[in-house]
């Protein structure tokens, strides 16, 4: 068996940096699923006179409210997204029928941001 | 449909096809066909039923007028209008012309095809067996690059024109989707892990059937491709996904290869995609095509009937590889040995089951 190389919904390490990266604000989205089980990945990592923008539309995000994660039927995407503002990290993984109000704009923000890869 | 054909035999003219209404409206005035325009006027008096069916007419050697009832689908395809409000505007109903819109039509066509599938392979009419409606709703969001089951309807984006062409284009896109709506209300695979790549591949050898069955191919002549046609010129693919050679379908710059394995050996652990539903589907799907290829002939008509028994007969929301493997084979027993050989050679050859023929190794 393989152990996929992503197998958690973002690299933290990678997109949020560590140490002396500590100020770092980043913004990473991974979509999975949907009928070509193509994975998707934006992220952004704004200037300094964008921050207060971006933290304001991650703030907007109920981070801590509880989804639920199955969906009916099949074929949906999900998304996992992941925050680093500073030295807090937030992250929640989103069905796609639920993605929705201020999570939807945070990740067509982040999607308009980053061509994706 | 109407038309003519012929049954085998001589003494019988017959014209058969799913009967819309316009038609049966100008069959009613039909001259040339007395009997059969009696028998639709009494028919458009007595009203339409909920449901469709074939109606089939002939015309026996001592000129009685035959006429037998079977299933028939009841489809209605809705538009979006680029938004993500479903089920969307009604533009197609079973009765009802082609439009200009080719995604509408060919939603409606693929619908069909799957129905005829359904019907034809395993008597199974419609998604439950029951004659259920089928729904599909097309133009779904702004460059929406997928198709779903909803778990009531198929929902399909038009893609964003630069990966992704309208999904509507390909039959086994369809099928798959459909196969989904076959599975809940059969049973029911659980959407997480490796029930849930159980599901997903069910769904592609469905899809890649309906397919083969509507171009009338054998299993040495079909692609066995999902999804062809659905990468734009730019992508360096032939398909999404290859079911005779997991990991080969794509290889391109931006999108990455193809990450099916096709073999248990190379099993992806994930949490993303529910689990790798759609990436670890590569090992039954394999084995389904080289069972079918094993087998020869139309490929619904042993592994196909195999895959479709075992999903029906029984099988558990949580069922894994192995015990799917299990079912497949004594469904194919009562098939005949030739088809339950092929079945176990593909399984051991994607290394779900062992080789029980294996001699044991001498412990010298």
């Amino acid at each position: 068996m393989h152990e996929n190389q992503n197998e958690t919904p973002v690299d933290l390490t990678e997109d949020a940096g560590t140490g002396a990266d500590e100020n770092r604000i980043v913004i990473a989205v991974v979509r999975s699923g949907g009928f070509a089980g193509l994975r998707r990945r934006w992220r952004v990592e704004p200037a300094i006179d964008a921050e207060l923008s971006w933290i304001a539309l991650v703030d907007r995000c109920p981070w801590d409210e509880r989804i639920e994660s199955e969906q009916p039927g099949a074929d949906r995407y999900v998304w996992s997204i992941h925050a680093r503002l500073r030295d807090e990290q937030r992250q929640q993984v989103v069905p796609d029928a639920l993605l929705q109000g201020a999570w939807r704009e945070l990740v067509d923000a982040v999607r308009d941001a980053d061509n994706g890869s | 449909m109407v038309g003519t054909m012929s049954t085998g035999e001589a003494a019988y003219t017959s014209i058969q096809g799913i009967v819309p209404g316009y038609l049966l409206a100008r069959l009613a005035r039909s001259d040339r066909y007395e009997r059969a325009a009696r028998a639709a006027q009494q028919t458009l008096v007595a009203g339409r039923p909920v449901f469709h069916s074939t109606l089939e007419l002939s015309i026996g050697a001592d000129g009685s007028l035959i006429a037998e009832v079977s299933a028939a689908p009841t489809r209605s395809i809705f538009d979006a209008q680029n938004t993500e409000k479903l089920p969307g505007v009604l533009v197609r109903s079973e009765d009802d012309e082609p439009v200009a819109d080719a995604a509408v039509n060919e939603a409606f066509d693929g619908l069909g095809a799957t129905f005829q599938l359904l019907l034809d392979a395993f008597t199974r009419d419609s998604l439950d067996g029951a004659g259920a409606p089928l729904h599909a709703t097309v133009h779904y969001g702004d460059r929406y690059d997928n198709a779903f089951w909803d778990g009531s309807r198929m929902v399909f984006g038009d893609g964003d024109g630069e990966v992704f062409t309208s999904f509507t284009r390909s039959v086994s896109v369809i099928g798959h989707e459909l196969g989904h709506g076959v599975i809940q209300s059969s049973s029911g695979l659980v959407y997480q892990g490796q029930s849930g790549a159980l599901n997903e591949s069910i769904a592609d050898v469905l899809g890649v059937l309906t397919e083969q069955h509507l171009l009338d191919q054998t299993a040495d002549q079909a692609s066995w491709l999902v999804g062809e046609g659905i990468f734009t010129e730019a992508v360096q693919g032939r398909a999404l996904r290859s079911m005779l050679e997991p990991g080969t379908a794509y290889d391109d710059d931006e999108l990455g290869k193809d990450p099916q394995p096709a073999h248990m050996r190379d099993y992806v652990q994930t949490d993303e995609d529910n689990g790798g539903v759609h990436i670890n589907s590569g090992i039954p799907n394999r084995a389904f095509a080289l069972a079918a290829r094993a087998v020869g002939g139309h490929a619904w008509e042993g592994a196909g009937l195999a895959w479709y028994r075992a999903l029906t007969g029984g099988l558990e929301p949580t069922a894994g590889f192995s015990e799917f493997a299990e079912a497949t084979l004594t469904a194919a027993a009562d098939i005949g040995v030739t088809v339950e050989t092929a079945v176990r050679e593909a399984w051991v050859a994607v290394g779900v089951i062992e080789d029980a023929r294996e001699p044991e190794r001498d412990p010298r």
